[in-house]
């Protein structure tokens, strides 16, 4: 018994000294992009000078802080600053005006904070079972305002307006759902429930589907549908039941290919965007030029004109990234993704409870089938829907929402490292007594 | 706990393979179709660089120049009008007109875009003015314009000679032509019904008439062993379901055996053939050799060759197994079509492109472009080339003669219209058996009438100088 605990911990102990090199990685990547969009321009580029100095120095910071607050997965937090440098790095050169890196600036550090929520939620959150009704009624009703009070954006009514003008603030709840979401399939699905215990839950998540449909968001509609059914597998192992719920997600498909001209018009242009190559296609097409002028090693940075790319700084931001590093970068990233994914997945292997680990899982899931989906759509591999880059794509609902996830799943990371720690000590008390 | 551990595990390696999938179908993408996407029409990125960077010049086999950037930037092509216009649609102009040309499709390489990094950062940090590669194609211009001059004026249609053992294309003529230094504007320029900016040689689908004959033997060869030891009977007119067949001129060609049939081009023994072997063998073989088949070369955009993909009627199939029917060829796939033949069965891919040239004239790697595949046996091919050489000794295409060199050919005289007072169009396919000369050829000229009288003499003067000038290598 005593083995395998102490083969445990030298293992992290050896990972948490790996984490260094990491860190300086990111800070030096972080550093280095910043000097060469500050050096672009003949004008001396202040903001450009602050980020190379202040983003490292946060990162730094939040890794030193964090990780001394709690004991939580450095990797994991590492990794994830890495995604938000790369979308500060790729946002400042693209950007047409300072605002929008600032802006996401404001929404990391907003990130930031939203993680750290996470964390202390997670690690303190009990009976929660409890929560699990009026969460589910709070969720509905904020997923659904946005049809009674929303308004349409980019062809989706998904959007809240708080205030008006440039000023104006929009939420999109459904971001925030996905926490939720996670949450009460967690608090439902733990334990190995029979499958009748599970239907609220399921039932849950299929009328947040409905109102996605309604809104038109057919990419969150798919988040929430892929998260939903892999917690359910994660959680009970019932295979045929999985099946039959990715069947009928498959069957909701064609039905609403035939019912929506909406959808039929998003299958059509996958299959031939160069049937209307001005109009209709001219996303994907530009995205797809972008990425192709891009190619092995990119236009370089703040040589692209990732610019000609519609919704280049949210949905398309991928094919940017294409465009500016290139081919391998892009490859090195979709990397880090996996990193986050398979690292995540530990976490949730390693969780005590069957809470903790379905919550662990659902954020991978989330981050997982959200990024296949866009990457996907960018790429044409896939239909394209609108749904954002964790941690990249600019936006404010997906940047706290996001980093709120990751926060819960560094949260479950400090309850395994506590856990840990105490079999260690409860270990060498025995063998003191001994 | 375990069950979810395993279940999460599972869930999880999935997710892991989906991402490799998601990572190789973008390096794949890219691999293969990102050169297209930069060059489309609709990259506005290339016209800014056209504004920053200098274009590489673009040169002949022989490094005979074609097109440069002068310094008052503005492009200029061969000083030679009859050069310049007999490549006009293969080299392609700055206006873009041609769409196929190398200035069009190759314009990443030329304008340095799909340079290395290194020479992009010592570009940037020199600040120096981005000089785009240089590309040395595999045409010799002066053959073309000898082919230019020889083609039979005031005619439309196309020549294409290649190397057949390695693909190199030596010579891509299309008629009409146009002058890319006389264009000013997207409107002006060219001659006055606009078709000379289309490359027939690459864009025009064409019925192929009896040049397909070549495909129908080849079908016959493996589906009807029987047909080589038999004997046919024509009577100039035979009936098929509720269609008809007739022979050229209305020909009576009485008894004869398959290779006298091909060496006369006999309608209704191969429209027997097509008929009794059935489409589904036909349309497979004709596959693949092509038809059907979106094409993906490296150098160039060739479009695509058709034949349907059910021939229910019998008449039709029967009109499809002479080159009628519903068959439409471009000439650089007969052409490679023809090279197979001559090859031992292996079609070559197309290359336009010998070398690119970076900074400092150090050639790049480029990817390998290897053979299409072996689309018939060494065997049917062999015996393909015998009766073709036939032809050219015994048969409809003796125009297409040399004196010293065996030739090998087969004429084809198409219909483009119900109408019969309109001419046909005139082909000609064929190559040197002669492994110091290994050319093929393929010409037609439109409307040009029978393909042995004019299509075939054609040929034989431009293999002939294609000998004379001995390009190898």
């Amino acid at each position: 018994m005593a083995r395998p605990v102490e083969a445990g911990a030298l293992r992290r102990a050896v990972l948490r000294a790996n984490t260094r090199l990491l860190l300086t990685g990111v800070m030096l990547f972080q550093f280095t992009g910043m000097l060469l969009l500050a050096i672009r321009s003949d004008s001396f580029d202040l903001q450009a000078v602050t980020f190379a100095v202040a983003l490292p120095l946060v990162t730094w910071l939040t890794v030193k802080l964090y990780s001394k607050f709690w004991p939580i997965d450095r990797a994991l937090l590492i990794l994830t600053l890495m995604l938000c440098s790369i979308s500060l790095v790729t946002l400042k050169d693209i950007a047409r005006s300072s605002v929008t890196p600032q802006t996401q600036a404001v929404y990391m550090l907003a990130g930031l904070i939203a993680m750290a929520v996470g964390i202390e939620f997670m690690r303190h959150v009990r009976a929660w079972d409890r929560w699990a009704v009026p969460l589910m009624v709070v969720t509905f009703l904020m997923v659904a305002s946005p049809l009674i009070v929303g308004s349409w954006v980019n062809g989706a009514k998904a959007w809240l307006k708080f205030g008006s003008g440039d000023g104006a603030l929009t939420v999109q709840p459904s971001e925030f759902g996905k926490i939720s979401l996670i949450f009460v399939l967690a608090s439902q699905l733990s334990n190995r429930p029979r499958f009748r215990k599970c239907l609220p839950a399921l039932l849950f998540a299929a009328a947040l589907c409905g109102l996605l449909l309604v809104q038109r968001d057919l990419g969150a509609l798919l988040i929430y549908f892929l998260t939903t059914v892999m917690m359910f597998y994660a959680a009970t192992s019932n295979l045929p039941v999985t099946l039959a719920g990715l069947g009928m997600g498959a069957g909701g498909a064609v039905a609403a290919y035939h019912l929506f001209p909406y959808v039929a018009n998003r299958i059509e242009l996958f299959k031939n965007p160069w049937s209307d190559p001005l109009n209709l296609g001219y996303q994907i097409i530009q995205a797809l030029i972008a990425i192709g002028s891009g190619g092995m090693f990119g236009m370089g940075l703040g040589l692209g004109y990732p610019r000609n790319i519609p919704l280049y700084h949210s949905d398309f931001i991928f094919a940017a990234i294409c465009e500016d590093f290139g081919l391998v970068f892009a490859l090195a990233m979709l990397g880090l993704y996996v990193l986050i994914l398979m690292r995540g997945a530990s976490v949730a292997m390693n969780a005590r409870t069957s809470f903790h680990a379905l919550v662990a899982f659902g954020v991978v899931a989330l981050v997982a089938s959200q990024t296949f989906i866009i990457v996907g759509g960018n790429i044409k591999l896939i239909p394209l829907t609108g749904v954002t880059l964790p941690f990249i794509s600019a936006g404010g609902s997906s940047m706290v929402s996001m980093m709120g996830a990751m926060g819960m799943l560094l949260g479950v990371s400090s309850l395994n490292a506590d856990d840990e720690a105490e079999d260690l000590r409860r270990l060498e008390w025995r063998e003191g007594a001994l | 706990m375990k069950r979810m551990r395993r279940a999460i595990r599972a869930v999880t390696w999935l997710l892991v393979a989906s991402f490799l999938g998601l990572g190789g179908w973008l390096g794949y993408t890219v691999y293969s179709q990102g050169a297209r996407w930069a060059t489309s029409q609709m990259n506005s990125r290339l016209n800014v660089a056209k504004k920053t960077n200098a274009m590489g010049d673009i040169t002949d086999r022989n490094g005979l120049l074609l097109a440069t950037t002068a310094d008052d930037r503005t492009r200029k092509y061969s000083n030679d009008p009859n050069i310049r216009r007999a490549v006009s649609q293969t080299v392609g102009d700055a206006m873009g007109m041609s769409g196929t040309g190398v200035e069009t499709f190759q314009a990443g390489t030329l304008l340095g875009l799909s340079g290395s990094i290194i020479d992009r950062t010592w570009q940037v940090l020199t600040g120096s003015q981005v000089k785009g590669d240089n590309i040395r194609l595999t045409i010799d211009a002066e053959l073309a314009a000898y082919i230019s001059g020889q083609f039979p004026s005031k005619k439309q249609g196309a020549v294409v000679v290649m190397n057949y053992r390695t693909g190199e294309i030596l010579a891509m003529v299309s008629k009409p032509d146009y002058d890319p230094d006389k264009l000013t504007t997207r409107q002006s320029g060219g001659d006055e019904s606009g078709s000379g900016y289309l490359n027939r040689a690459l864009q025009g689908q064409y019925p192929p008439g009896s040049t397909f004959k070549i495909v129908t033997l080849a079908a016959a060869l493996d589906y009807l062993p029987s047909a080589v030891d038999r004997t046919y009977l024509c009577t100039g007119l035979k009936e098929f379901g509720n269609g008809k067949v007739t022979c050229y001129g209305n020909a009576v060609h009485g008894e004869l055996s398959l290779l006298q049939a091909f060496e006369k081009s006999c309608n209704i023994t191969f429209a027997s053939l097509a008929v009794e072997m059935g489409s589904k063998a036909l349309i497979q073989t004709a596959e693949k050799m092509g038809f059907n088949v979106n094409f993906n070369f490296r150098d160039l955009v060739l479009y695509e060759s058709s034949i349907p993909e059910q021939i229910p009627d019998v008449s039709e199939l029967a009109w499809t197994g002479v080159g009628q029917g519903k068959l439409l060829v471009t000439p650089l796939h007969m052409a490679m079509i023809t090279s197979a033949v001559a090859n031992g069965g292996v079609m070559p891919s197309p290359l336009l492109i010998k070398q690119v040239t970076g900074v400092g004239g150090l050639p790049r790697l480029r990817t390998q472009s290897g053979a299409y595949g072996r689309v018939m046996s060494e065997g049917t091919a062999q015996f393909i080339g015998r009766y073709m050489q036939k032809v050219v000794t015994d048969g409809t295409a003796g125009k297409a003669a040399i004196k010293g060199y065996t030739v090998c050919g087969k004429t084809g005289s198409a219909e483009t219209s119900d109408d019969k007072s309109v001419p046909t169009d005139a082909w000609f396919v064929g190559y040197l058996d002669d492994p110091a000369h290994p050319y093929a050829v393929a010409v037609v000229v439109e409307k040009g009438g029978a393909g042995g009288d004019t299509a075939a003499p054609l040929a034989a003067k431009v293999l002939k100088k294609a000998a004379s000038r001995n390009i190898t290598g």
